[in-house]
């Protein structure tokens, strides 16, 4: 028996036996399918969801005794998804960094609102047409505060380009947990 | 320059705060702002000195001794010196940190170790676990006020339940608490006073009572009560400028330090650190979290305390003893305690070592007793758990070790707690505080008699009006101390009379000694005008009167008779 085998002989083999246990390439109507965001796939769930977003009502009154130099944040209305239960929050953007079209972009969720979830798909909605704008992968990473690095569309980095972390926020926040339903 | 990487971060930081980037200033938000600038921003010549630096323990440790003794003063952050642990606290949490060894103690604390809270947890009879350390840190608020005063990390909690035994603090460094806790000290609180002069003054406070009690009980001291007087004075003014000068001038040095406190209290912003990430319901850890707030502007600036010796006393025996100590109990704005369950918290106590002193609120399930029930049932119950395992061997069980010494201190008012923990309760100081009140009672009472004793009256004279009678004498004196004369007639045709001199008031208002003319029975003298009038000193003391003193006129009786007519 031949017990010597040249080693790009084996590796073909390998490859060879690789492709034939490989699933089946998903069909192009799926590839698309996938690609489509989560809004577009199931819209009636998101009408409810921004709609209940649409409720949740934040914001300071400054009933203020004598005048301050005070830098609050200004909050985000929040709405947390997780499997088979809603949460009305508010959240405070921390961090705001707009690079071209890098946003970099750290927030706290109101931590009244239960357990800190390892991560969430955040979901921007624009505050004034209640029209999603796009959706990032956010990491928690310390005490209830999440990263978020997202490549914005081109019309969204141009009006954000001059934000600054203090001002009024023109986005609500989907945030969901479970990503599957 | 050492561990440039960590200049860069910081300058990053502080620069994207000021374009507005970062919602939090450069300290406060610092672990995120580390997350984010090691993430996103540090290069790879900073990423590899950070790696450099986290290779061994040992350079590991010398970044830490480095943020303490150098980055905190180059910052600006020496002024408080909890800055270099609340920025290890917070960077022990985010990568590289959260990897290297030596900063793992500070992933759980801020190793500055404080009074405990007893917070049960949900449906716990009362573990060992439900024993909470808490930590406390003041750190500058620069926000601007926007800022929320305290934050809670390791637990949630609502906003009142942690601004108001923040509030209590500072009442308690300047406000009404402050008040009731110099009350306390001054009605019974230990002084700062050698061994030696705290015996002295005890018994100078005891021979002054002595001598009161000689004065109004003892013999006639005749020629020395002068000088018992002079003495009775002198040492009673000595003794009371020591306690006045003391008492004020520590009131003052503690008012002038609590002040100052209290206004760096409402420039901090407070960290409260609590482990287990409970979800506080109820305000029974209000005590702990207003005495630990105590503890941390102190440890902002321990030689600040240098000045008074009453905090300093309090907050000395607080930061050393602190592990020691449990509490629970409801704090108001104004300092008062609250009471609170108990009984599982005792046994929470019991259990967890090290623990051996509780503060509780005055309640009547807070005494001694109910803490010894509670040790007899844990003692029986580990008993009955170790007979019920099978022991191989026939030696003998002992239960000794089991029972652990539990004290509970009672207390109404946060201030209250302050004197047990600093030790500043002292029964013998209320009692020569007593003893010096009584004393000085009757010395102020008794001050003019004194005073006639020690500076006597001028000798008064003789003035009209004189008597329009034939049957009475009259001596009017020209003295506003009537009580300090009495006069006495001696003749060998009238009787012998002592009278007193007093304040008449009416159609012959003077102040006069009137004396009824009698005559003797058997008379040596034919002569109606034969009498000597004598005016002598009275010598009281409270209720006592002495023999009488010093004679100061004599006046013939015919000259007195005639006074005003002639």
């Amino acid at each position: 028996m031949k017990t010597k085998i040249p080693i790009e002989e084996l590796l073909r083999w390998r490859l060879a036996r690789a492709e034939a246990e490989a699933p089946r390439p998903p069909r192009a109507a799926r590839l698309l399918e996938l690609a489509r965001p989560w809004w577009e796939v199931w819209p009636e769930q998101f009408r409810s969801l921004v709609e209940r977003l649409g409720q949740v009502q934040v914001g300071y009154g400054h009933a203020m005794a004598e005048p301050t130099q005070s830098r609050t944040a200004r909050p985000v209305a929040a709405l947390i998804v997780r499997a088979g239960e809603e949460f009305q929050a508010s959240a405070s953007v921390l961090y705001f960094s707009i690079e071209g079209r890098r946003l970099r972009l750290r927030l706290q969720i109101d931590p009244a609102h239960g357990r800190s979830d390892p991560a969430f798909e955040v979901t921007f909605i624009a505050a004034a047409t209640s029209i999603p704008l796009f959706s990032s992968h956010a990491t928690l990473s310390v005490e209830n505060e999440y990263r978020l690095d997202a490549e914005l569309p081109e019309e969204v980095a141009a009006d954000w380009g001059e934000m600054k972390v203090t001002d009024r926020m023109p986005f609500r926040l989907i945030l969901r947990a479970d990503t599957n339903s | 320059m050492r561990f440039v990487w960590f200049w860069t971060f910081w300058h990053w930081s502080r620069e994207s705060f000021r374009e507005g980037s970062l919602l939090r200033r450069p300290l406060h938000g610092i672990g995120s702002h580390w997350d984010e600038w090691y993430l996103h921003e540090a290069s790879e010549n900073d990423r590899q000195a950070v790696k450099e630096t986290g290779r061994t323990e040992s350079t590991q440790r010398q970044f830490i001794a480095w943020i303490f003794l150098h980055w905190t003063r180059e910052a600006n952050w020496q002024r408080n010196r909890l800055t270099a642990r609340f920025v290890l606290g917070q960077l022990a949490q985010v990568p590289p940190f959260n990897q290297w060894a030596a900063f793992k103690e500070y992933r759980t604390s801020y190793c500055l170790g404080g009074i405990s809270a007893v917070v049960l947890a949900e449906g716990s009879p009362g573990e060992a676990g439900d024993v909470r350390q808490i930590e406390a840190i003041a750190l500058p608020d620069d926000s601007g006020g926007g800022a929320p005063k305290v934050v809670p990390e390791g637990f949630q909690a609502d906003s009142p339940q942690l601004d108001i035994p923040r509030r209590a603090a500072i009442s308690l460094l300047s406000g009404k608490g402050f008040l009731v806790f110099l009350a306390l000290w001054i009605t019974g609180g230990r002084r700062p006073y050698p061994r030696w002069l705290s015996i002295v003054i005890t018994l100078g406070w005891m021979g002054l009572a002595g001598l009161v009690i000689y004065l109004l009980r003892g013999p006639d001291p005749q020629a020395r009560l002068f000088s018992f007087a002079t003495v009775l004075v002198t040492l009673w003014a000595g003794l009371l400028l020591i306690a006045l000068t003391v008492v004020i001038s520590q009131s003052f040095r503690a008012w002038r330090a609590g002040k100052k406190w209290s206004s760096k209290l409402e420039r901090s912003q407070l960290r409260l650190r609590m482990p287990g990430g409970l979800k506080l319901k109820g305000s029974s850890a209000g005590l702990p979290f207003c005495l630990n707030t105590l503890l941390s502007i102190y440890r902002v600036d321990p030689p600040a305390a240098h000045r008074s010796w009453l905090w300093q006393r309090f907050f000395r025996k607080l930061h050393s003893e602190a592990e020691a100590w449990a509490a629970t109990g409801t704090v108001t704005p104004n300092a008062s305690v609250k009471s609170v369950v108990l009984e599982p918290k005792f046994r929470a106590c019991l259990q967890q070592v090290g623990i051996t002193r509780i503060l509780t609120p005055r309640q009547r399930d807070g005494n001694q007793r109910v803490i010894d029930r509670v040790t007899e049932a844990l003692t029986a119950i580990r008993r009955k758990n170790i007979q019920a395992t099978p022991v191989l061997t026939t030696s003998q069980l002992g239960f000794a070790a089991d029972t652990r010494a539990l004290r509970s201190y009672s207390c109404r008012h946060v201030a209250q707690a302050i004197m047990s923990m600093g030790d500043l309760s002292s029964r013998w100081q209320m009692g020569v505080n007593v003893l010096a009140s009584v004393v000085s009672a009757a010395i102020l009472i008794a001050l003019p008699d004194l005073r006639s004793i020690i500076a006597p009256p001028p000798a008064p004279i003789p003035v009209t009006p004189s008597s329009p009678s034939p049957y009475y004498l009259w001596v009017s004196l020209n003295t506003e101390k009537p009580e300090s004369f009495q006069v006495v007639l001696e003749s060998k045709f009238w009787t012998n009379r002592r009278a007193v001199v007093k304040q008449y008031s009416g159609a012959n208002a003077s102040v006069r000694a009137e004396i009824r003319l009698q005559r003797v029975a058997h008379q040596t003298s034919f002569n109606e005008e034969d009498g000597t009038v004598w005016i002598e000193r009275r010598r009281h003391f409270l209720t006592r009167e002495f023999a009488p003193g010093e004679r100061v006129g004599r006046y013939s009786l015919s000259y007195l008779s005639r006074l005003g007519y002639e």
